[in-house]
């Protein structure tokens, strides 16, 4: 049960009530204090102080002084009137409590206004705050770019002045070098006259003249000449033998790539070394039957005249040597496709796949092939989207390649011509 | 801040020039406010298109084409009268033209077996001293000099031993003529080798390994005392070599960068200052360096021989011009801080960089 303050003292005027509440020993915060249009509280639990107000007033622009153990109220009537008491008299219980919660809903509905245009006013305030940020950095910009301009005009200008002064300086030079050559020629022209005075006169009389020739080739001619004279005679030719450092790929060096290319090497290297473990059957073969990569080129050569089974043979034994070798799998998966054994192509070319990592320059065209081959294989199988992305994994690979372009193209019709009819 | 960011030199685009074929390499003509085009068009011929820079754009002067894509081109053989241009083809031929009358080149030879991928030229422009000679470096793993008075054969054949498989040369550059007798070249390799050929006494002078191909070579000055030497390579790394100072087992002392995670394409130095250079990038930036000497260039090892000591590279400015690498790139030798960058975007770009005084 709250402690009822009852003690007040108030006065008026026309446009105003003047209340004063004391409240001796309590704290008085702002957060106490709760008015709306009719309706004053003061709740410091457990004492608390309420006013049902004879007339409305202006909530807004009242105002409420917290002094030493006295609340000073200063309220602005909302009609210019004198009230006849400072509170409602003759209220029930019912209505005062309504009253309450009307005067509660009120402030509540105040206060979501307020805070309404506090958010409008702060983004207003934000966006001017943007702008003139914005303004000032294009200022700066400007500024900058000014700069740059006024640069680029003084060295346009410079460099015109310059262009200029070259020219006129080769003017002069010419005509320099054109008054030295008529000098030249006028001496020569005067030795001349003289060795034909002093000739034997029936030796013919025709002068020749040395024309004056107008241009650079003329005076360049004399100073090369001099400069010729001066120049040390062509190097006698000799070759210097060269090492490279050594490297197994012919693309060129990157350290980035290093670390895969060291990885496949030893990988191939590792491949070489295999031998089969199960020798007994083989020991009734030639020499050269145990070598793979001599067993390998036979399988070509069998492939090229066409007898695909005997081919086949070869890279089995060649295999039984060495599985290791993924270029075994790969031709004798050519020969599968051909003997349209397409299970068995299938997986040879993703046996030799799985053989050609890491993926590196060296192993390209090697890797294209399986995916070519694997590709034809399934489709073959009429197994067309795992042939298309065979044959789009080709491309990623080789895109410059227009045949597995043009058939990964007439895949994806068939795809889509038998996704219609079913 | 942004103030003093103002007060670095700044890579500035003066003209743009978009062009219709495949722009291998860029040469501004000495003595002229004029630049040279050298690519390949899409018919599988060779361009030469020879611009005027003319307040604030590039005015076409010629073009010429030729039967084969061009690769690389350089003027540093030719006399300043005659401002010849040497260039090497996608046929492995080496041809010098005159410019004023480019239907038949004035000295030609099929010098290499497949592609020139990179050349230089020395002791022409009235700068150094000694014959005038070209150095060729190919696909077909060889490197030759070449003087123009002497034709068919080449002065000198860096090649494979025999049975040697061979590399890609990609970058050769000529150094150390400071006087008629001494010359070096510098060849860089696709899998990393760097080679130093002494032609006075026609021997292999030094060689090293970085970790990736190497694209381009260039001492800070081809006629002095071989003082820097910048090599740059894939991967975004480039290393500065100090040449004053070979150790007998350890070679040249050497500080290294990486730049960016793509290739570094070009090094050129700046013809007025050779401690500042310019690396161009496979994501189309450039980037303008200065190299700091250290305190002492030499010491001495726990043996008592001479070994050199690396000094410090920081980074002036960077720009990024295109979304295409920038593979070709020359100062002009004639006003300070104006260069010309082609880039596989098939634009030809002419740049200021200023405050280079202020370095």
């Amino acid at each position: 049960m709250p402690v009822w303050l009852r003690e007040h003292s108030w006065r008026q005027t026309g446009s105003a009530v003047y209340l004063s509440v004391p409240l001796r020993g309590v704290r008085v915060t702002p957060a106490n204090i709760f008015c709306t249009d009719q309706y004053l509280k003061v709740s410091i639990p457990p004492f608390l102080f309420e006013a049902f107000l004879y007339a409305p007033i202006d909530d807004t622009n009242s105002t409420a002084k917290i002094g030493n153990g006295i609340i000073f109220f200063t309220l602005y009537k909302k009609e210019v009137a004198m009230w006849d008491s400072l509170t409602l008299e003759n209220a029930n219980k019912e209505k005062l409590q309504y009253l309450r919660q009307n005067a509660v809903l009120k402030a509540h509905e105040k206060a979501k206004v307020e805070t309404e245009a506090k958010k409008v006013t702060k983004q207003e305030h934000r966006k001017y705050a943007l702008d003139a940020t914005m303004k000032l950095e294009e200022a700066e910009r400007k500024r900058i770019e000014d700069l740059k301009e006024k640069e680029r005009q003084k060295v346009t200008k410079e460099l015109e002045l310059w262009k200029k002064q070259q020219k006129d300086a080769e003017e002069q030079n010419r005509v320099q070098k054109e008054g030295e050559l008529c000098q030249e020629v006028e001496q020569l022209e005067k030795k001349k006259e003289k060795i034909i005075k002093t000739r034997i006169p029936n030796e013919g009389t025709s002068k020749t003249r040395l024309q004056p020739t107008k241009g650079h080739g003329s005076y360049s001619m004399f100073s090369e000449n001099l400069k010729e004279e001066q120049l040390p005679a062509p190097r006698s030719a000799a070759t210097i033998k060269i090492n490279f450092t050594p490297r197994v790929f012919p693309t060129p060096l990157r350290e980035s790539r290093v670390a895969e290319e060291q990885e496949w090497l030893c990988k191939q290297a590792e491949a070489r070394r295999t031998v089969s473990a199960d020798m007994s059957e083989l020991e009734d073969l030639k020499e050269e039957e145990k070598n793979p990569d001599w067993l390998k080129d036979k399988g070509n050569k069998m492939f090229a005249m066409g007898n695909y089974l005997a081919a086949v043979n070869a890279y089995n034994l060649a295999l039984r040597l060495n599985n290791k070798l993924p270029l075994l799998y790969l031709n004798r998966a050519a020969c599968h496709l051909k003997l349209r054994n397409f299970h068995k192509a299938i997986e040879d070319s993703s046996k030799a796949l799985e053989l050609l990592i890491p993926p590196v320059p060296d192993n390209e065209s090697a890797r294209v092939k399986a995916y070519v081959r694997r590709g034809t294989a399934f489709c073959q199988l009429e197994l067309y989207t795992e042939g298309v992305q065979d044959y789009e994994a080709a491309l990623r690979i080789d895109p410059k390649n227009k045949t597995i372009e043009k058939d990964a193209e007439k895949i994806r019709h068939l795809i889509q011509g038998t996704m219609q009819d079913s | 801040s942004a103030a003093a960011g103002l007060e670095r030199p700044q890579l500035v685009t003066h003209v743009q020039q978009p062009l219709n074929y495949t722009l291998f390499d860029c040469k501004w003509v000495p003595r002229s406010a004029r630049l040279l085009c050298l690519g390949s068009a899409a018919r599988g011929t060779g361009v030469l298109q020879l611009y005027e820079l003319r307040a604030g754009r590039l005015a076409l002067l010629r073009e010429i084409e030729k039967p084969k894509p061009i690769k690389c081109g350089t003027f540093g053989a030719t006399s300043l009268q005659q401002r010849y241009l040497a260039t090497g083809d996608f046929g492995g031929n080496l041809n010098i033209w005159n410019l004023e009358a480019p239907e038949i080149p004035v000295y030609s030879v099929k010098g290499h077996k497949e592609i020139i991928n990179s050349i230089d030229g020395v002791g022409g422009l009235g700068i150094g001293e000694g014959a005038p000679e070209i150095v060729t470096g190919s696909r077909d793993g060889t490197v030759k000099v070449w003087d123009p008075r002497q034709k068919d054969t080449p002065v000198a054949n860096m090649e494979p031993v025999q049975g040697e498989s061979k590399r890609d040369c990609w970058a050769v550059a000529f150094g150390n003529a400071y006087n008629q007798e001494e010359r070096v070249v510098c060849a860089g390799y696709d899998n990393g080798d760097i080679k130093l050929f002494d032609l006075k006494t026609m021997s292999l002078r030094w060689e090293t390994s970085i970790k990736n191909g190497v694209c381009s070579v260039e001492f800070d000055r081809k006629d002095v005392n071989m003082n820097k030497l910048v090599a740059t390579s894939l991967e975004g790394k480039f290393h500065v070599f100090d040449m004053r100072t070979q150790h007998p087992t350890k070679g040249f002392a050497s500080v290294s960068e990486k730049v960016q995670k793509s290739t570094i394409w070009q090094v050129r130095h700046l013809p007025q200052n050779r401690d500042i250079f310019m690396t161009s990038g496979g994501a189309g930036s450039l980037h303008l360096w200065k190299y700091e000497y250290p305190a002492q260039r030499a010491k001495k090892d726990s043996e008592g021989a001479e070994m050199g000591v690396a000094g410090s590279v920081s980074l002036l400015q960077n720009v990024t011009l295109s979304t295409q690498p920038i593979s070709s790139l020359d100062w002009s030798p004639d006003k300070k801080g104006l260069c010309v960058c082609g880039a596989f975007d098939q634009t030809v770009r002419v740049l200021i960089v200023t405050k280079l005084n202020k370095v």
